[in-house]
């Protein structure tokens, strides 16, 4: 790495970036004064300190090209062993969502499809895809990658879409290959990721210029677990009645253990976030002011829906307490073993919801289901997402025979709201909202 | 061959193996999987590509937006269609078929066995090959639990005659590009595709008859063209192509040359040679291949087979090959090759927009 890029890294680490966030900060400050939703109980404290990280990883990221060696990495992919070569990490996931929220999908997919790609294809992969061939984003600039790094345990796609990404910015790809557990992980699966780990090291020395620290990985792990471990915690807040947090709240307070796994600011943040929960919790504070029924979600949240559905379903007495999507951060977690570094973190990483077959799914969602007291599931059959959402339909007709939870589908996708119809969403919701009303 | 091959129907010929010769015959879904191994077990692979269903009973289990493959296969189970089949196998193609085996397997209660195959997805690295050869002997142990025992010299025999067959349908490749095998586009793949369902001792004989009887010394009149995707869907595609001149050279489908054509074997080792066999196949989008690989493949293949354009066939909602198709046009298109992109349920019938857009396409062939 050349030195000016270094030194322009380092101050804007220490003088821009501390300016940003407090700018970020206040402009939340504002925002929040000025929306105050009735049904909804106080806003998250942490959420201004959310802000600030976010901006800060993003708004530092534009510095990191020449700096720090960079990869652009799938949410499933076991980070912990860039973390040990500091790797700066972008998560066009995470920038997806993003986008998403702010209703930028369809533009910036519009881009991709207009070189090509099908627009039934994910849309996280088709905003990226935009944002490659246009460099429009909302954060200002994402850095150019060194490397990419993705794993299939969440889907086949990643490894489509990051083909295209190393097609467009002629980088290496490297992929973790996950077998799918359509039984249960076996013994030649977890060598067979062990010693991909260790051809990895090599190529990630050569790529980084950094010599491979075990000590430092152990201590990535140590935070990765902490810090997977306290967002299990703040989940569990949720299990309390009322709940003191909303998924809808999760689906955002997700961002670091996603995007900034491995690093100390996302334990910190947690900490501090579960604190308030803990504090909400003995205070008996709602995340809604009236909770009247308690509710699952299931697949990635539809982004653009975020704030309609939060006011939708509070207005009715319905708080969303857990959902198998912010689940799967905290579900395996307890596999990490510092002792036994690769082993562990390849079973901590091929054993998440979505390379596990339908069977378990089933018995995670009952398990959710009877530990949140969940009164009713809204099941999101996103277009983008095909191993979340291939199954949906058994699953609901399972919990309804097995638990006899009413639920109800919503066809629309993750980010690319011309795939959502307002009607017939509406249409379905008021028929869920009888029917969980009359006791399932 | 001592069936009519041309009358009999899949069905009668699957009844048949298992009364004549006593052989269990499994459901195979796409794509890659070692048949090696199943025959060698005498049990008979039966591919489950495209169905002539239409989908009545798949929509209560599946989304719209899930590709016709894999919403006909499961039509095929749910309409009672596979109660010859003494079980079922899934390899990991895509993320729908991934799911689709695990509804098949939790949750319909079919109480038919489903056997999986993982295979090692590109980039490969050194720990790929080792686990490839795990997984055969994995599958293999699975079956040997319900089929019986397998023996080495079994498996050794089969191995060395899938190699020779997959040197016949290289020759048949190899003829086809040249020009000297004198038969339509639906014919080609009419014979082609019948390794889906016939034993080596009917389809061998089929195809060297096939190779004899077609060949011609003649060169190859009017253009040519590749074809790539899935599946030689809808066939229609193929008539329209005979009608208007233009003939299917070489293709880079998956479920014909993408599976077939791998490099020479040369070990000893039955796995090792099944191994060798899956790590020299093709390029391909569903076993991770660098997108620059396969494209550099397909440009091989049109130079080779002296191709005027390149043919698309996309099944609707594949995501393997939506992904790859923009870049390989684009290039393809950059190289001065015409290409044709068409998207299609895999037996929906030919519209006439498709008519149309195949006929302006072959005119600016030359």
């Amino acid at each position: 790495m050349s030195i000016a890029p270094e030194i322009r890294y380092r101050f804007m680490k220490d003088i821009g970036a501390p300016l940003v966030m407090g700018m970020a900060g206040l402009k939340g400050k504002r925002k929040a004064a000025i929306k105050r939703d009735i049904p909804l109980g106080p806003p998250l404290k942490c959420s201004k300190r959310l802000k600030e990280i976010m901006t800060r990883h993003y708004f530092l990221s534009r510095y990191a090209e020449g700096a720090r060696p960079v990869a652009w990495v799938t949410s499933g992919a076991p980070v912990e062993l860039l973390r040990a070569f500091d790797f700066y990490t972008v998560y066009p996931e995470n920038h997806g969502a993003l986008c998403g929220a702010q209703k930028l999908g369809p533009e910036l997919c519009s881009i991709a499809e207009g070189h090509g790609y099908n627009q039934d294809l994910c849309s996280y992969a088709r905003i990226d895809i935009g944002v490659c061939l246009s460099g429009k984003t909302p954060v200002g600039r994402l850095p150019r990658p060194d490397i990419l790094f993705a794993s299939n345990n969440i889907c086949q796609t990643v490894m489509y879409w990051y083909r295209v990404l190393a097609h467009h910015w002629k980088i290496p790809l490297m992929v973790f290959d996950t077998p799918f557990n359509f039984v249960s992980l076996d013994r030649s699966a977890i060598t067979y990721m062990v010693r991909q780990f260790e051809e990895m090291i090599p190529e990630l020395e050569r790529i980084s210029g950094r010599k491979f620290s075990e000590k430092k990985f152990k201590e990535v792990l140590r935070l990765g677990k902490s810090s997977a471990m306290a967002w299990g915690e703040v989940l569990a807040t949720m299990k309390t009645v009322p709940s003191p947090m909303t998924i809808f709240d999760a689906f955002v307070h997700l961002a670091p253990i996603v995007s900034l796994r491995g690093l100390p600011v996302t334990l910190e943040y947690y900490n501090v976030l579960l604190s308030e929960l803990k504090d909400r919790v003995s205070k008996g504070i709602g995340a809604i002011v009236n909770e009247r029924k308690r509710l699952m979600w299931d697949n990635i949240a539809i982004w653009y829906k975020i704030r309609d559905f939060s006011r939708l379903f509070a207005e009715r007495g319905m708080n969303f307490v857990t959902a198998t999507y912010t689940n799967a951060w905290a579900e395996t977690i307890s596999y990490m073993d510092e002792r036994n570094p690769m082993e562990s973190l390849a079973k901590a990483y091929s054993l998440v919801i979505l390379n596990n077959n339908l069977d378990h799914r089933l018995k995670l969602m009952e398990r959710l289901i009877k530990e949140y007291q969940v009164d009713g599931l809204v099941i999101h059959s996103a277009r983008s997402c095909k191993p979340y959402s291939v199954g949906q339909y058994d699953l609901k007709r399972l919990l309804m025979e097995r638990l006899a939870v009413p639920s109800v589908v919503i066809e629309a996708d993750i980010t690319d709201f011309r795939a959502y119809s307002e009607e017939q969403t509406t249409t379905r919701l008021e028929a869920f909202f009888e029917n969980i009303e009359d006791g399932g | 061959m001592h069936l009519d091959l041309e009358t009999r129907t899949r069905k009668d010929y699957i009844r048949e193996q298992k009364s004549l010769h006593g052989r269990k015959v499994m459901g195979v879904f796409p794509a890659q999987y070692p048949r090696e191994l199943l025959l060698a077990m005498n049990i008979l692979p039966v591919e489950i590509w495209d169905p002539p269903l239409r989908t009545r009973e798949a929509s209560a289990h599946l989304q719209s937006y899930i590709c016709s493959v894999v919403s006909l296969g499961l039509e095929l189970i749910l309409q009672g269609k596979c109660s010859d089949l003494d079980a079922f196998l899934f390899p990991h193609t895509c993320d729908s078929i991934q799911n689709l085996a695990s509804i098949v397997n939790d949750y319909l209660g079919i109480h038919k066995p489903c056997y999986f195959f993982y295979h090692p997805k590109a980039p490969y690295k050194r720990a790929s090959r080792p686990y490839y050869i795990s997984q055969l002997k994995e599958l293999k142990s699975g079956l040997e639990k319900q089929f019986g025992e397998l023996r080495e010299t079994d498996l050794k025999r089969s191995v060395d005659r899938w190699e020779e067959i997959r040197k016949d349908i290289s020759k048949c490749y190899l003829l086809r590009s040249e020009g000297r095998l004198n038969t339509s586009n639906r014919a080609f793949y009419s014979i082609l595709r019948r390794v889906e369902y016939l034993h080596p001792d009917d389809f061998h004989p089929l195809l060297t008859n096939f190779l004899q009887s077609g060949r011609t010394e003649t060169e190859r009149q009017g253009h040519g063209v590749l074809l790539s995707g899935v599946l030689p869907n809808p066939p229609e595609v193929l008539d329209h192509l005979d009608a208007i001149g233009v003939r299917v050279v070489d293709d880079d489908l998956l479920s014909c040359s993408r599976r077939f054509l791998s490099g020479p074997v040369s070990n000893s080792d039955p796995y090792e040679a099944m191994a060798e066999t899956y790590f020299s196949l093709p390029p391909c989008s569903t076993r991770g291949s660098a997108i620059e690989e396969r494209l550099n493949h397909i440009l091989k293949k049109i130079r080779s087979s002296r191709a005027d354009g390149v043919i698309f066939l996309i099944v609707k909602f594949c995501e393997p090959e939506f992904f790859d198709v923009p870049i390989l046009a684009d290039s393809l298109k950059k190289e001065g090759i015409p290409v044709l992109v068409l998207e299609n349920e895999i037996n929906q019938a030919l519209s006439g927009q498709i008519v149309t857009r195949i006929e302006a396409f072959a005119e600016m062939l030359g």
